[in-house]
């Protein structure tokens, strides 16, 4: 669907460029000028970025009256909609310098991506959350998370270059940018907590509706929506507990960031059995 | 070939010109400063003026009416207001004119000129010197201009090339490692084992930055104690180390000693109760007081004296570079500053 003469497509397209944009100027700035971009400048152009982003799911929502969230595309979209949202919005309470670079490279790489395998966005697809706005709110909370897992894992990467710089003591390339380990280790657990409770909060709402329809989730579905949501839950309690090295936990930040977005994969399948009632994870409903 | 432009002039004592013990007697305090602007505008020649006193340096920068003697003129004043003769602060000072002056201003407003090159500080304290002046009445159109477009040259200086980054001595280089693991130095606390001049510095510049928890571990419990009291903190014996050794985030050591004090077999005892605390062990000892497998251990970080100096040494190389290009700007920023005061007519009227 097209809004002010430009394609829902095409907004994402812009978007995505600009995102690019950011990721590059600020990484040039840094690496090539030796220069700390002002974070004003990066939130600026990555707010673009995101406004226009936002036009083009909007336009995309409208052409379902709900949120688009139909397809591999627009689930990719939405989930880096919400990393950046994150960005923008919290990111700068966390004060994490450097953070817009990596959100805007994370949300370039899944976008460029998204845009380039055409079969994601398949538009044979029909609008998967029937008339309950629950349901609706469920599948965009639980991409919501995703984003914040992304921002999390986006972290613990910076965290491993910082203490591998450390540790190597080759402090040229990022290292004098990106904040203190000591910074990013509280940034991580606050942002595993945060994702962890938004995940939790979209699944106990899926999970009404499964109960009175338990037909409605196709098993692969049901258990990688459980083995994500448990991995992160272990997640939480292994750091609470100091059990877990802060490298240890930063790569399993990123390995079980990766398997979610396996998890994609799987609850894009068609269904057995279409229900005109819910999908309980962050998914599509197949037509 | 440069044209002589006396109408603007510096004069400038610092630690460039003459040695620390002779610049000393410059020092002006605030109301002194107040007397010597009083004293120089005695006379009709000198129409405006700018005093930068600091702990490293006194300028006078001037416009005046007669510029074959406005040089001669301030000597005498100074020398008078000082109390010493003449030709011995023309000894010890640099005059220079026209766009040397600006080129001289922005120069030190950016930290080119000062003893650690590339520090902050001077910019705060030439723009501190300028409200004095403003205040006082002593500026006018030319120093106005010609000291607001140096400052936004300076500025420039400073945003665009790196002379303020990295440091280049050894203990801030430890300090800006710690920042870089802790974040703050607020909460952290650092235990000092000898106390060597480094090891001193070191904790010097650590509680400039914020530290304040401090101990200090020697052979003899008598130096601990003396260590402590000196530069403050908690006395402890070495030989106890491992008793209080998770009590602190940083250990600075200078130790004269035959054997490591530390090595990864009796670090590792020690992380499990750390839980994931970093620790960042600084091995300022020659021979080294650290094995090199306290490295291996996660969560440790171990610098020696030459991987300090390293970063150190490769910071002032970028610095040097960075120079040459602040040098470079600063000369365009003067040529062009002067040609605006030129086409105002404020300069250039002889």
């Amino acid at each position: 669907m097209s809004l002010l003469g430009i394609e829902d497509r095409q907004w994402i397209s812009l978007a995505t460029v600009v995102f690019v944009v950011a990721a590059a100027l600020r990484a040039y700035t840094a690496l090539k000028l030796h220069r700390k971009a002002k974070r004003p400048s990066t939130l600026m152009l990555v707010s673009f970025g995101w406004i226009l982003q936002t036009i083009g799911l909007y336009a995309r929502g409208l052409e379902y009256g709900g949120c688009p969230l139909s397809n591999r595309f627009e689930l990719v979209q939405f989930m880096v909609w919400s990393a950046i949202a994150l960005y923008i919005f919290v990111g700068p309470a966390f004060r994490v310098s450097f953070l817009g670079m990596f959100t805007s490279t994370f949300a370039s790489v899944f976008s460029i991506l998204s845009l380039t395998v055409r079969s994601w966005d398949s538009p044979s697809r029909i609008p998967i959350f029937g008339d309950s706005p629950w349901i609706e709110t469920h599948a965009a909370l639980a991409l919501f998370s995703y984003g914040v897992f992304g921002v999390l894992a986006l972290t613990s990467v910076m965290y491993l270059l910082q203490t591998r710089s450390l540790k190597q003591k080759k402090m040229g390339g990022l290292f004098p940018y990106m904040p203190s380990i000591f910074e990013l280790t509280q940034i991580n657990f606050r942002l595993l907590a945060i994702g962890f409770f938004i995940l939790s909060a979209s699944l106990a709402i899926g999970a009404v509706y499964w109960f009175r329809e338990t037909e409605s989730v196709d098993l692969p579905k049901l258990g990688t929506t459980i083995v994500v949501w448990f991995a992160y839950g272990i997640l939480i309690l292994l750091r609470s507990r100091q059990t877990l090295s802060y490298k240890q936990y930063s790569w399993t930040c990123i390995a079980v960031f990766a398997t979610a977005l396996l998890s994609l994969e799987a609850v894009d399948q068609p269904k057995a059995k279409e229900s005109p009632l819910l999908d309980s994870t962050p998914t599509a409903r197949s037509p | 070939m440069s044209t002589y432009h006396g109408e603007l002039l510096l004069i400038t004592i610092n630690h460039e010109t003459v040695s620390l013990e002779k610049r000393e007697r410059y020092s002006l305090d605030d109301v002194q400063i107040k007397m010597l602007y009083e004293a120089l505008h005695r006379s009709p020649m000198l129409e405006e003026s700018l005093i930068l006193n600091t702990c490293n340096r006194f300028e006078l920068y001037s416009k005046t009416s007669d510029p074959k003697n406005g040089g001669a003129i301030a000597f005498k004043t100074l020398a008078s207001f000082y109390n010493v003769q003449r030709e011995e602060i023309e000894s010890h000072a640099r005059i220079r004119f026209g766009r040397e002056v600006i080129k001289h201003l922005i120069e030190v407003s950016a930290g080119l000129r000062s003893q650690i090159t590339g520090e902050a500080e001077i910019f705060g304290q030439v723009k501190k010197a300028y409200a004095t002046c403003q205040r006082l009445g002593y500026s006018g159109r030319l120093i106005n201009r010609m000291v607001q477009k140096g400052f936004q040259a300076a500025k420039l200086i400073r945003h665009s090339t790196q002379i303020g980054e990295g440091q280049i001595n050894i203990s801030n280089v430890a300090v800006d490692l710690s920042l870089k693991i802790f974040g703050s130095l607020k909460n952290t606390s650092a235990l000092v084992v000898g106390t060597g001049e480094i090891g001193e510095k070191t904790v010097k510049a650590l509680k400039s930055r914020g530290a304040s928890n401090f101990g200090v571990a020697s052979h003899h419990s008598g130096r601990a104690d003396e260590i402590a009291d000196k530069w403050g903190g908690i006395p402890h014996a070495l030989g106890e180390l491992e008793t209080y050794l998770n009590d602190y985030d940083i250990i600075i050591s200078s130790s004269e000693t035959d054997s490591p004090l530390l090595d990864a077999r009796s670090l590792a005892k020690h992380m499990n109760a750390r839980k994931n605390r970093p620790l960042f062990l600084i091995d300022l000892g020659l021979p080294r007081n650290m094995d090199a497998s306290c490295q291996e251990i996660e969560n440790v970080y171990l610098y020696n004296l030459d991987d300090l100096a390293k970063i150190a040494t490769d910071n002032l190389s970028e610095r040097r570079a960075a120079i040459k290009q602040s040098e470079k700007i600063a000369a365009q920023k003067s040529a062009s500053i002067w040609q605006m005061l030129e086409s105002r007519g404020l300069v250039n009227f002889q």
